[in-house]
């Protein structure tokens, strides 16, 4: 009896504290960016991964700060809404390189002189870049590309090793994934169509060099399935759904240096784009955000990335430890050769230029709906 | 005096009668506006308020004005047919080289809008124009960009020299405004909101369609089966309906794709051949499916509840008065349970509408409906004018179906539960 009611006392004990707890996990919940010195907004899953175990966790220890990490689609429409309405509750982002035009010119963005950033061997941070900051609002981040792909044995005899075989359904057969989306989709059936790489961006400039691309795109239309999501192309290949897709470098390197997946990459005709960091006008912790994106701009913190992921760092000098110390990748494997911007494959990689598209994204992205619907 | 007027009823704690009830009574008002007062300010600052603040942004046009006040104040004197004289040149030579960097940055943003290539030509002219310490002007200018020289660009600011405009309406439509304010078509090659306009209205229809001809006979069986097993397929019901979006999306891929579970039944048993798989996923066939799959509970629940209130005697009397039970179930049922048909149609309908990242997602070339270049212009290009201006029409398109089938049902027509 007495053991009972004591029994009852204990559960009553117990379950007030299960609700205090809840309540503390709950409040914690609502408010993390509170207890956050930064908030850091990126594209989540593996990218993520790989900046809070380089530069996130590195900052943490030598600041003895909290970075909260938060996902977005992309894109500048939550940025724009905070910036119009006074309340930041993001301190820097993660954005693609047309946004950080577009942003920088709406002034959305903080401005940090080039001066502030960390050099190494005495090359000035300028030199270090491999394409010059766009504005003073960007903070070197890494370069990704979109870029043809395929599986081992899919094809006997002679195998597809360049953009110009992707786009050639009668030499090798079957369906080609593509992305629902015109950038680098133009490019690529430029250079595939026999411009060359330095003229690609001046054809694309004359009305001509559009129909020409899209004339180009016409060529495997009938056999193209689209993907929207970055997961989609490989799951499309290893399903034999599509013999070849276009990809992003990146979900292919994770899916051999992880998986074990037997995918071949054809990095001819690759289309490189820019990756930068930002921080967000009207930070409310400005000088740590600053702080923190000076130090993930740093060579060494570069290099760090890409022992979780393999994107290439923008500073040559970020490049110039990995190729030093290789085996780089976590797994104890060599990561230069799933780089996107290594030496061995610049000749045939076209740099993607975000000032094209910042000009016409808005019109191509029109006539290629008209394009995919027709 | 001090004293009170005698014929004056007073209550127990001396106050007036009259003053003491009009207190209660403002008390009870008070008390009742109190309680609605939360519910008011959700809709003003919920509904009213983002409404008012996209009509704004889908007719404000002021930016370009205060970038480009000298050339402006020039324009209406330009005749449109040549390029413009030194004059304008020069005006906007000084309002390029006067204006605030941001303002600069965004105004050219919108001009982008107009005529690609706006903005490239700004950017490098603010940085060129620099060097250029007098006039002339025209020479110079076209020297730093060549784009300068071409007449489009000086046409296209016509269509910007108002403080308002109905621009992002026409562009909405495949049209636009020429420098003369006419209305003519987009270039063919760009028009596809039509297109899309009509693709969207098509899949909502149908999946519409579907969700009333698959959700019926589930509600039917709802609401007329013993309680017991009727609870069990409610469950059944509520189910995918209380799981993620996405996982659901996602085990349709694997089910009907190409080498999916659906193909690969179909070709072990062989109805159809290995070389002739079936495309149900990645273009309009499923995006019709897995739409139709998601949205069917907000069909089956009105429908469910307007059929549980039908009593079954009146099927039974219709029978007893000698029609033969399908004949009843026609003139009898059917009627009695249109209002939640229509209930759950007008719900269907306009969440479909709305609906992009699942068509996106599964309908491959076809997946591209309205509500992704609304997205698109939120997002991407930053073009909030027409992105708020295609939202209004949608929403103008929703309340006009709305008060059709109002006036089609009467106003006791729908009932949502």
């Amino acid at each position: 009896m007495l053991g009972a009611i004591r029994e009852k006392s204990s559960m009553k004990t117990s379950i007030k504290l299960a609700l205090a707890a809840g309540a503390v996990a709950f409040t914690a919940g609502m408010s993390g960016s509170a207890f956050a010195d930064i908030v850091v907004t990126s594209w989540g899953g593996g990218y993520t991964a790989s900046q809070q175990k380089a530069y996130g966790a590195s900052w943490e220890a030598k600041t003895g700060k909290k970075i909260n990490w938060e996902n977005y689609n992309g894109g500048l429409g939550e940025v724009r809404a905070m910036v119009e309405a006074g309340n930041a509750t993001w301190d820097i982002v993660d954005v693609l390189p047309d946004q950080i035009r577009t942003g920088c010119d709406e002034g959305l963005f903080e401005e940090i002189p080039a001066d502030m950033f960390i050099t190494t061997g005495g090359v000035s941070f300028d030199d270090d870049m491999m394409v010059p900051r766009p504005n003073d609002c960007a903070i070197p981040q890494i370069f990704w590309s979109y870029m043809a792909f395929y599986q081992e044995g899919t094809y006997s005899g002679e195998q597809p090793d360049s953009i110009a075989d992707f786009f050639d359904v009668e030499k090798f057969p079957g369906k080609r994934g593509i992305h629902t989306w015109a950038n680098a989709l133009i490019e690529m059936a430029l250079y595939a169509d026999g411009v060359a790489i330095a003229d690609v961006y001046d054809v694309m400039d004359t009305e001509e060099g559009i129909e020409r691309a899209f004339a180009k795109l016409d060529t495997i239309k009938d056999h193209v399935v689209f993907w929207s999501s970055g997961a989609k192309p490989l799951e499309l290949v290893s399903s034999g759904e599509v013999s070849m897709s276009l990809a992003y470098n990146g979900r292919v390197g994770a899916a051999i240096l992880s998986e074990g997946a037997a995918f071949v990459p054809i990095w001819d005709g690759q289309v490189l784009e820019e990756e930068w960091l930002a921080v967000i006008k009207g930070s409310k912790n400005k000088d740590e955000a600053i702080d923190f994106a000076i130090h993930a701009s740093a060579p060494e913190q570069q290099a760090g990335q890409a022992k979780w992921i393999n994107y290439g760092p923008m500073r040559k000098s970020g490049l110039a430890i990995i190729a030093a110390n290789e085996p780089w990748y976590n797994t104890g494997v060599n990561i230069m050769e799933h780089m996107p911007n290594r030496d061995e494959v610049m000749p045939s990689s076209i740099f993607a230029n975000p000032d094209w598209w910042a000009d016409n994204g808005s019109e191509i992205s029109e006539r290629f709906t008209a394009w995919m619907a027709q | 005096m001090a004293t009170a007027a005698p014929e004056q009823i007073l209550t127990a704690d001396g106050t007036p009668l009259k003053a003491s009830l009009q207190k209660s009574l403002m008390r009870s008002k008070m008390h009742a506006a109190g309680l609605v007062f939360p519910a008011f300010l959700f809709l003003v600052i919920m509904f009213i308020a983002p409404i008012g603040v996209l009509l704004t942004r889908s007719i404000d046009d002021k930016l370009v004005n205060q970038f480009l006040p000298n050339t402006f104040a020039l324009f209406e004197q330009w005749d449109q047919k040549e390029l413009p004289d030194e004059d304008m040149y020069e005006a906007m030579f000084l309002d390029i080289t006067g204006a605030d960097k941001t303002l600069l940055g965004r105004a050219t943003i919108r001009m982008n809008y107009e005529v690609s290539g706006w903005r490239s030509l700004v950017k490098k002219s603010n940085r060129e124009f620099k060097k250029i310490e007098s006039g002339p002007y025209k020479e110079a200018m076209i020297k730093v960009h060549k784009r300068w020289g071409e007449i489009k660009y000086w046409q296209s600011l016509g269509a910007m020299v108002d403080n308002y405009t109905m621009g992002y309406y026409l562009n909405a439509f495949d049209l636009r405004f020429d420098g003369d304010k006419n209305v003519i078509e987009q270039p063919e090659n760009r028009q596809v909101y039509n297109l899309l306009w009509w693709r969207t209205f098509v899949v909502s229809l149908l999946v519409t369609f579907f969700c009333v001809l698959l959700g019926y006979p589930v509600a039917y069986l709802l609401a007329t089966l013993p309680m017991r097993i009727s609870n069990l397929l409610m469950i059944c019901v509520l189910m995918p309906f209380w799981t993620s979006l996405l996982v659901r999306i996602v085990a349709w891929m694997i089910m009907l794709q190409q080498e999916g579970v659906v193909n690969n039944v179909l070709v072990s048993i062989g109805i159809v051949s290995d070389e002739n798989r079936l495309a149900m996923m990645y273009n309009f066939t499923g995006t019709i499916i897995v739409m139709t799959q998601i949205l069917l509970p907000f069909m089956i629940l009105p429908m469910y509840s307007v059929m549980k209130g039908i009593s079954p005697n009146y099927m039974k009397a219709a029978q007893n008065l000698g029609a033969a039970p399908s004949l009843a179930f026609i003139r009898v049922y059917i009627p009695q349970s249109l209002p939640g048909v229509g209930a759950g149609v007008i719900l269907v309908f306009i969440v479909a509408i709305g609906y992009y990242i699942t068509p996106e997602l599964v309908g491959g070339k076809d997946g591209r409906l309205i509500g992704n270049m609304v997205a698109y212009h939120m997002q991407n290009s930053l073009n909030w004018g027409l992105a708020s201006a295609m939202g209004l029409i949608l929403l103008t398109g929703i309340l006009v179906l709305y008060w059709l089938y109002d006036k089609l049902t009467g106003s006791a027509g729908m009932k949502m539960g």
